[in-house]
């Protein structure tokens, strides 16, 4: 009988089991006690004596030519090894992610304040600090354009010249007619909504430790979220092959994917320092230079208009977005696409048009941050929808589920979801267990007789696109390998920053299919010695970075499952592997154990090592009408809130957080839950808390902890146990979804929805800092 | 002029090192760059988030605000100290059965805090609990888990008390 290696029949054979060893538990992470023992090693942590610690130059001006760079005086403090620009780089100094619009070290001109221009490097942390104040920099400063809707209207002032206009990039979604549409809406609502930049804020900065001359090739210890990617970015930036090129990322202190935009960077200037000196080099940012530079949060300038009929069905969306991309469009472009083919919220509605707008101005540039454009546009969307459901005279939550997508409907871009839709059910059983509609009674009661404190309660639904958006190629893989002691070595791209997929969810994927105990699975992760497995982002460390796990271990599972069939004289069908115990299904009495047979594997020539290769299959996609296969799969979110206003202070309280989630199977409820809780409590800082202060140069001026506030343990609220809805997904590890990104998006939606309810006025604008509430409501 | 160094002595988790630091060194530097104690953190630089969270003489100071020199003679509990045998502290293993970190960047000072507020307030509520924690940043977990292992650990100290 031929062996299965096929990948899809593999995973359809794992998607049917029924009956779990370690999956859908909250077995405790690998890493868990190097981290409870203080051994866990971070970038920073590598850093020894002998090696050069490097500095950057940053820009004075937020727009200006460069006219000169003078280092000499720096150049002759002792200890100071070199000054190296955009001169200095041997290879590509363009590294711009969707358009090549970005240098690594600016070149003519500036287009940002704290733009990296130069790099110094001393044998002395004091001499490098020493170094950078007197590299002396000659700008002619330009004009200075921080407002998107301006820098849209003018030509005058142009942030990249050979770009002809500020406006970097556009997208467009046309579905059915908008006009019939909203001729057969009985009512419409039509606002504009404001949203801001936010921070990470991860609690490591940038860092990277490049090391020459390791294994034959330069090795850097990086802090970023795709090891492939910062491997060929360091490669174009020093014009030497990829393979010349080692990427280690070792236990990050978040990434939330600030450092899949920023950790390639670092990595490439320390790897420029590294190449032309020799030495090992560092480069760590200060916080103030991460808040200054690294890429934000989009901020956005929402126009919705959208209608239903008198029965409470939605008929037509009309959205234009615009993202200030700042000085670079980073991921700008794939931003504003996950916004746009998002805007109508996980409703079925029949007539779209959406149009996106991706804008440059002379701040810090956009980027990936948990949502990827995805918070804001919905957070506009549920607006909609509860002052749609308040026109109709219907409860926000009898109206969504009128309208949530259900399998066998179409998306705003026309994609038929034919599976693994579950919201509509996660919003009805969520709504009953948290008793919404005798809440949203109680509470409007309340606020009539409370003067001062007034509640309320608000919900915000959303979906999120699994893998890259509009038919991009995606894959994944990983390399098993089983040495001659029965221990399992896994080797994935995948990385961790705190979301544990390598640490708990592959390794629980591995021991369920092979069957070995778990404390002989070793997961190495990060690393550009594994096969590329794509970014750990977009949600997709454990839905698509585990396919090449659980591949890959289903192929060997396939060829001990003959081994010990041909071992015990059973059928291969009727061989069960369990916690590292090999038995005849029915008569126990037959068994071995797992070194035992990975034993008699080495003597038989049965090959325990394989990849696991998967291309997501995907359909087309047509960019110039946003049509066509978005997704190959989108996991679905609820977040209601509840809060109490201070009217006189302006002060919001959330106290209680009620989530639900329909992501498919759930593999480590401990972990699920921890992504749920953090992306609570950082989209709470979002919408209550954290903002950056500009002055009229686009300089930030709370780059510090100390004015740049976040969520502590006494801002966050009760978060109840998250309803699941299971909506298995085909091609996904045992049918899971995306989980790291969802429960952060619906909450700007959920609060502003809630401050809504309770005050009785829109909000259309965040955050929702108390004097942004006091104002609001003395505007009232 | 060359910069006067200021011999000092520091008892780190039981063991006595004699060493010269700046007079501008604070102790979060002496300890990972002078004695390569790397469990504890630096990323504020200004006693605002706690990540650098170590106990001095018994009590939790941000290592960052210190001065080396004024830390001369204290002794100075790092979390490579709380297991120095392998045997976890119950707030150790509270942290890993309710998955109470995950990047796992601000634990040292979380699980010193933790350990320190339970040694000496067993009974803490846990608005109690909330309040020391205040003072330090966790951006991934959200707190609920964190304060799950408190309160869970908490009965360990309780016992430990009543037996002294």
């Amino acid at each position: 009988m031929a062996l299965v290696e096929d990948p899809y029949a593999l995973l359809e054979k794992w998607l049917k089991a029924r009956e779990f060893i370690v999956v859908g538990k909250g077995i405790e992470r690998a890493d868990a006690f190097d981290k409870a023992i203080g051994k866990a090693r971070f970038v920073e942590d590598y850093f020894d004596k002998g090696v050069l610690f490097v500095k950057q130059v940053l820009s004075e001006e937020p727009h200006a030519i460069l006219e000169g760079i003078d280092y000499s005086e720096a150049l002759k403090i002792p200890k100071v090894v070199g000054v190296f620009t955009a001169q200095d780089i041997p290879g590509e100094n363009q590294v711009g992610y969707a358009l090549p619009d970005q240098p690594l070290l600016a070149e003519g001109k500036v287009r940002f304040h704290a733009e990296p221009i130069a790099l110094v490097a001393a044998e002395d942390i004091d001499a490098a600090f020493e170094a950078v104040e007197r590299v002396k920099v000659k700008y002619k400063p330009l004009p200075v354009i921080l407002d998107p809707l301006e820098a849209m209207n003018r030509t005058d002032v142009l942030v990249h010249e050979e770009n002809g206009s500020n406006i970097a990039f556009r997208t467009k979604v046309r579905k059915g007619n908008v006009e019939e549409g909203f001729a057969k809406s009985d009512v419409i609502v039509e606002n504009e909504y404001r949203t801001h930049h936010q921070d990470h804020l991860y609690l490591e900065t940038e860092g990277a430790l490049a090391i020459p001359d390791f294994e034959g090739r330069i090795t850097v210890i990086t802090a970023a979220q795709y090891p492939h990617l910062a491997q060929s970015i360091v490669a174009r930036v020093l014009g030497i092959p990829m393979s010349k090129v080692k990427i280690v990322i070792p236990y990050l202190g978040g990434g939330f994917g600030g450092k899949d935009d920023e950790g390639p960077l670092v990595a490439a200037k320390a790897a420029l320092v590294a190449y032309k000196t020799g030495k090992p080099a560092f480069l760590m940012y200060t916080r103030e230079e991460s808040l200054r530079i690294h890429p934000k949060r989009e901020a956005t300038i929402i126009h919705y208009k959208s209608g239903a009929t008198k029965d409470g069905k939605l008929m037509a969306i009309e959205v234009k977005i615009i993202h200030d991309t700042g000085a670079y469009t980073n991921r700008g472009p794939f931003i504003l696409w996950r916004a746009s083919v998002h805007a109508s919220g996980p409703y079925y509605v029949p007539h779209a048009k959406v149009d996106g707008y991706c804008v440059y101005t002379n701040k810090f540039p956009q980027g990936s941050f948990r949502g990827f454009g995805n918070p804001s546009v919905q957070f506009a969307a549920e607006a909609q929808m509860d002052e749609l459901a308040k026109k109709l005279g219907m409860d926000p939550v009898d109206f969504r589920l009128k309208n949530l997508l259900r399998p066998g409907q179409t998306t705003i871009t026309n994609q038929l979801l034919d599976h693994s839709v579950g919201i509509a059910e996660a919003v009805e059983k969520l709504a009953k267990k948290m008793g919404w509609w005798e809440k949203r009674k109680a509470f409007t009661e309340y606020n009539k007789r409370s003067k001062r404190y007034k509640r309320g309660i608000g919900i915000g639904v959303a979906w999120h696109g699994i893998s890259t958006s509009r038919g991009v190629p995606d894959w994944s893989n990983a390399y098993i390998k089983i040495d001659k002691d029965g221990s399992v070595t896994v080797y994935t791209g995948i990385m961790e920053m705190g979301q544990g997929s390598p640490n708990s969810s592959h390794r629980q994927i591995v021991a369920e299919v092979l069957g070995a105990p778990l404390d002989v699975i070793k997961i190495v992760f990060g690393t550009t010695d594994a096969p590329d497995t794509g970014a750990t982002h977009a949600s997709r460390g454990t839905s698509i970075g585990a396919i090449g796990v659980l591949v890959a271990a289903a192929k060997i599972r396939e060829r001990l499952n003959k081994l010990a069939a041909e071992l015990l004289n059973a059928r291969p069908d009727d061989i069960v592997i369990a916690n590292g115990k090999v038995y005849v299904r029915g008569n126990e009495s037959k068994s071995m154990t797992w070194q035992e047979l990975i034993k008699q594997a080495y003597a038989r020539g049965v090959d325990v090592s394989a990849t696991g290769y998967f291309f997501l299959p995907k359909g087309k996609f047509d960019d110039a009408k946003g049509q066509g296969y978005a997704y190959p799969a989108y996991s679905y979110v609820a977040v209601a809130v509840e809060v109490e206003v201070d009217t006189y202070t302006g002060r919001v309280r959330v106290l209680k957080a009620y989530p639900a989630l329909a992501a498919g199977r759930i593999i480590n409820p401990v972990q699920v839950e921890g992504q749920m809780e953090g992306a609570i409590a950082q989209g709470l800082g979002y919408v209550l808390m954290e903002q950056f202060v500009f002055d009229e140069k686009g300089r930030v001026l709370n780059a510090d902890m100390t004015d740049y506030v976040v969520p502590t343990a006494l801002d966050v609220p009760v978060v109840e146990k998250p309803v699941y809805v299971e909506d298995l997904f085909k091609y996904g590890p045992f049918g899971a979804k995306g989980v790291g990104e969802m429960a952060l998006i619906p909450v700007p939606a959920a609060i502003s929805n809630a401050v809504s309810h309770a005050l009785g006025i829109r909000v259309t604008r965040l955050p929702l800092t108390p004097e942004n509430v006091y104002f609001m409501i003395k505007k009232k | 002029m060359a910069e006067k160094l200021i011999p000092i002595t520091l008892k780190v988790n039981g063991k006595e090192y004699k060493v010269e630091v700046k007079p501008n060194e604070t102790l979060l530097f002496v300890l990972r760059n002078k004695l390569n104690i790397k469990s504890v953190k630096g990323t504020c630089y200004r006693g605002e988030c706690g990540v650098c969270t170590v106990l001095l003489n018994g009590k939790p100071v941000k290592s960052c605000l210190v001065l080396a020199a004024e830390a001369d003679g204290a002794e100075i509990i790092t979390l490579e100290g709380l297991a120095p045998f392998g045997t976890l502290a119950p707030i150790q293993k509270a942290f890993i059965e309710h998955g109470a970190f995950q990047c796992g960047f601000c634990t040292p000072g979380f699980i010193l805090t933790a350990h320190w507020l339970l040694t000496n307030k067993p009974d803490a509520t846990e608005e109690e609990i909330k309040e020391v924690l205040s003072g330090l940043i966790c951006r991934c977990t959200g707190y609920k888990q964190i304060i799950e292992a408190i309160k869970a650990a908490a009965k360990y100290y309780k016992q430990d008390k009543q037996k002294q």
